[in-house]
């Protein structure tokens, strides 16, 4: 009896675990090629930008809320970063890029703010909006042109080792990961501030009414969102070379699947950068497996939305 | 155990239920007679809404054997236990606010009442039969709770209920629609059907019920006929040890003026001043929806109002949101723990611990030790029945989950703790000891502000009242001095 209720609650706690077994062992069978050292780098490389926002936005959505504007973000991040390489040299470049990313996080916080708007409906929309906008001013800023890396006169040496470095076997992308996992982890375990964010999103009347900063926890969201996309953003333009305008379309679903899938509530309150990773191996294996395999693209669409809604499903059934 | 088997309506039998590290029901035996009223009493946790909830098919038993109406029923599901004529009505209603009264009593229905006029008509019929006169077209989100219950009723009596189980029916009235409902139960017990009521209330068990059973702990205590008990021998028996009184003695312990409020106004509250006093536990006495809980969430700053002056040791403070209150030492133990009170989905220890872990961080950083220790401590010094500090505040029960907002407060040494219904829902054992709280509380030189609906706990507990009627103090008081009729009818305006 209490053996096959353990199972279960396993099973419901870490069914991503096993979903990425299944689909590693199922891929080797039907496509031994998944295991080729090429192959491997790829999926290394895919995980890379994807998982920056990823840890990102389960901050926003642990904290109840949720960030639609990292598609845009990422684009606006990406162009004007790379404009600013030949002015400004590659390392400051680099610098105000990503304040540049975290300043746009706040002005989402801010606009929610000033808003009055502290429910995850409304952020819906408002952070729908600002992507709407990040793009068009992406779009503004380039004329519509694609930045290429190459038309640059300075050398760009981080950003190669950003895009495309190795240290033993792992890519730099990965390592400078594995680092800000790290630093989330311990923000969001053992500070007060990472507490905060938990508290505002597990119930924001009884968080406010106990005297946690609720305000200050939904800048801190959105701000670390915008910080990490951008870095995600110069992870991604680093290792194709080029900045599109459009560069972090598709972003902001990717992430919030790879979230809610790694098993964080889109409740509020509850969830795990660990997680997270998880979610975004998961997904990143998906696309690697489903190409493999030759599905095709659009089939891909409806399996990963599938998979989100049954991720949504099974948090439910958790609550249970 | 005369009594022939026809005269039972529903035998439980060694009923067990066991959650997660608690034994809910532990060899449950009741039997229930035809056409009486039993009432059902125990203290939070005590096993009275699991039982309800076996009966109903929320949850499955784990062993033992529950006969209703002659026949054994092993699994069941609440539509299932309609149709069988076991109906039960919960605290939060199963109404749909946005259909007809009609329409909710036939639920489902429709086509066997033959369309909506024979639903109405039907409907009109059987809230006449217990004297009810609400118009079957009214929409039961614009009725009040009382006549929402009435429909509850109704419905139940629809399915032709044999046995109609009640959980805290009297909680939203007031005393004349409790008067009513008690006339309603009278009627149907006269037609034969069994009620069970649950409540808190010891008083509306010895008015309305035949015979009453004692819960504790999972355990029936004891069964007899109402008769047979005095409220001092309930009350031992609900909590397993002596209360010599509801209430502990009255704390004196007022001193200097610790805070002055000058002219709160809003547009619900007119020209509120007040002062209270150091060691002071000051009641407000109003009608729901005087503006009693503006009034203190327009100090604590939870409300944005402006214009104000709170003084604090004669020196003004200016409190724009709960964190600067907090800071100030005054903590506000909200009137609905759920929505505003607990982090239902989290620990016991993080609700314990959420006022006080800003203090004890060290570069941002909170300490896990800490933070286990203050839970552990409020845990203890509370007595809160928990498996473990890890648990879900929403497993516990509704005495416990308001300890644990008590004990958040507590952690952060409060000069001042505002305490909006502190003993709502919870029953006399945990009420007493929320009572002797407060007495320690003031005791060791904090103040307490008290807002309750029930005017004997007010009028036991504080120093001084003051009644608020439609948003302007109307009067203040000495509850020693002044009888309850002065105090409420000053409240009521």
């Amino acid at each position: 009896m209490t053996k096959r209720f353990d199972l279960k609650k396993f099973l419901l706690n870490y069914l991503v675990l096993v979903a990425i077994v299944l689909l590693v062992i199922i891929t080797i069978i039907v496509e031994p090629k998944f295991l080729s050292g090429d192959n491997l780098t790829n999926i290394m490389r895919q995980f890379g930008p994807l998982s920056f926002v990823s840890l990102g936005m389960t901050f926003v959505i642990i904290g109840g809320f949720i960030d639609l504007s990292v598609g845009g973000l990422i684009s606006l991040v990406a162009v004007v970063t790379v404009s600013l390489i030949d002015p400004l040299g590659q390392l400051n470049a680099l610098i105000v890029g990503v304040l540049f990313g975290a300043f746009l996080g706040f002005l989402n916080s801010m606009v929610l703010i000033s808003c009055g708007a502290l429910t995850q409906a409304e952020a819906l929309f408002i952070t729908y909006g600002m992507s709407a906008v990040y793009s068009a001013v992406a779009l503004i800023y380039t004329g519509g042109s694609t930045q290429h890396m190459s038309w640059l006169t300075t050398p760009q040496t981080i950003f190669t080792a950003i895009g495309s470095g190795t240290v033993g076997i792992f890519s730099v992308s990965f390592i400078i990961f594995l680092v800000c996992l790290l630093l989330l982890w311990i923000f969001h375990n053992k500070t007060y501030s990472g507490r905060s964010i938990s508290y505002t999103g597990g119930n924001k009347v009884a968080a406010e009414l106990s005297g946690i900063p609720i305000k200050r926890s939904v800048i801190l969201i959105y701000t670390i969102c915008g910080l990490m996309s951008a870095v995600g953003s110069i992870v991604l333009f680093s290792r194709i070379t080029t900045a599109a305008p459009i560069i972090g379309k598709n972003y902001e679903t990717n992430a919030i699947l790879s979230v809610v899938v790694g098993g964080t509530t889109l409740k509020g309150g509850k969830g795990s950068v660990l997680r997270t990773v998880l979610g975004v191996l998961l997904i990143t294996l998906m696309s690697n497996c489903m190409n493999l395999l030759g599905v095709s693209a659009y089939m891909q669409v409806v399996l990963k939305g599938a998979i989100l809604v049954l991720a949504i499903w099974l948090d439910n059934r958790k609550e249970q | 155990m005369e009594k022939k088997d026809r005269g039972i309506i529903l035998s439980i039998k060694d009923v067990n239920k066991s959650f997660p590290g608690v034994k809910a029901l532990d060899n449950v035996s009741i039997e229930i007679e035809r056409g009486i009223v039993h009432g059902i009493v125990g203290e939070n946790g005590a096993g009275k809404s699991t039982l309800m909830k076996i009966l109903s098919g929320v949850y499955t038993k784990d062993s033992g054997t529950v006969v209703f109406d002659g026949e054994e029923i092993e699994h069941t599901t609440p539509i299932e236990s309609l149709n069988r004529g076991l109906s039960i009505i919960y605290q939060e209603f199963n109404l749909v606010n946005t259909m007809s009264v009609g329409e909710n009593i036939f639920l489902g229905r429709f086509s066997e009442m033959h369309g909506m006029r024979g639903t109405h008509a039907e409907a009109r019929k059987l809230l006449d039969s217990i004297g009810c006169s609400i118009d079957t077209h009214t929409l039961v989100g614009e009725l009040s709770a009382a006549e929402k219950q009435m429909v509850e009723i109704t419905k139940a009596l629809s399915f032709r209920s044999k046995l109609i189980i009640m959980d805290e029916p009297s909680s939203s009235l007031t005393s004349d629609e409790l008067k009513q409902l008690f006339s309603i139960i009278g009627d149907l017990r006269a037609q034969g059907v069994s009620i069970i009521y649950i409540s808190h209330k010891l008083d509306e068990i010895f008015e309305l019920c035949d015979m009453v059973t004692v819960m504790r702990d999972g355990h029936v205590i004891d069964t007899r006929p109402v008769g047979e008990l005095t409220r001092a021998d309930m009350i031992t028996k609900m909590v397993g040890r002596s209360i010599e009184h509801e209430y502990p003695e009255r704390p004196h312990c007022v001193g200097e003026t610790l805070m002055e409020v000058r002219s709160i106004n809003t547009h619900k509250l007119h020209d509120i001043s007040f002062e209270l006093k150091k060691g002071e536990i000051l009641g407000f006495v109003g009608l729901v929806g005087a503006g009693r809980t503006e009034i203190v969430r327009a100090i604590c700053g939870a409300d944005k109002v402006k214009g104000h002056e709170v003084l604090i040791g004669g020196v003004p403070v200016h409190i724009k949101k709960p964190a600067h209150a907090k800071k100030l030492g005054i903590g506000l133990l909200p009137e609905d723990r759920k929505l505003q009170g607990l982090v239902l989905r989290f620990s016991v220890q993080s609700n314990i611990a959420m006022a006080s872990l800003d203090k004890m961080r060290k570069f941002g950083f909170i300490d896990a030790s800490q933070e286990r220790g203050i839970a552990e401590r409020q845990i203890a010094n509370l007595g809160i029945k928990t498996p473990s500090p890890q648990t879900t505040v929403l497993s516990l029960s509704g005495g416990n989950q308001q300890k644990c907002v008590v004990g958040r407060w507590l952690e952060i040494n409060p000069q001042i703790l505002i305490m909006d219904e502190p003993t709502r829902g919870i029953d006399v054992g945990a009420k007493y000891e929320i009572y002797v709280l407060m007495k320690q509380i003031v005791e060791n030189g904090g103040s307490i502000i008290m807002i309750s609906s029930e005017l004997p706990e007010v009028l036991n507990m504080s120093n001084r009242v003051l009644t608020i009627c439609e948003g302007r103090i109307t009067g203040e008081f000495n509850p020693e001095e002044v009888s309850a009729q002065t105090i409420m009818d000053s409240a009521i305006g």
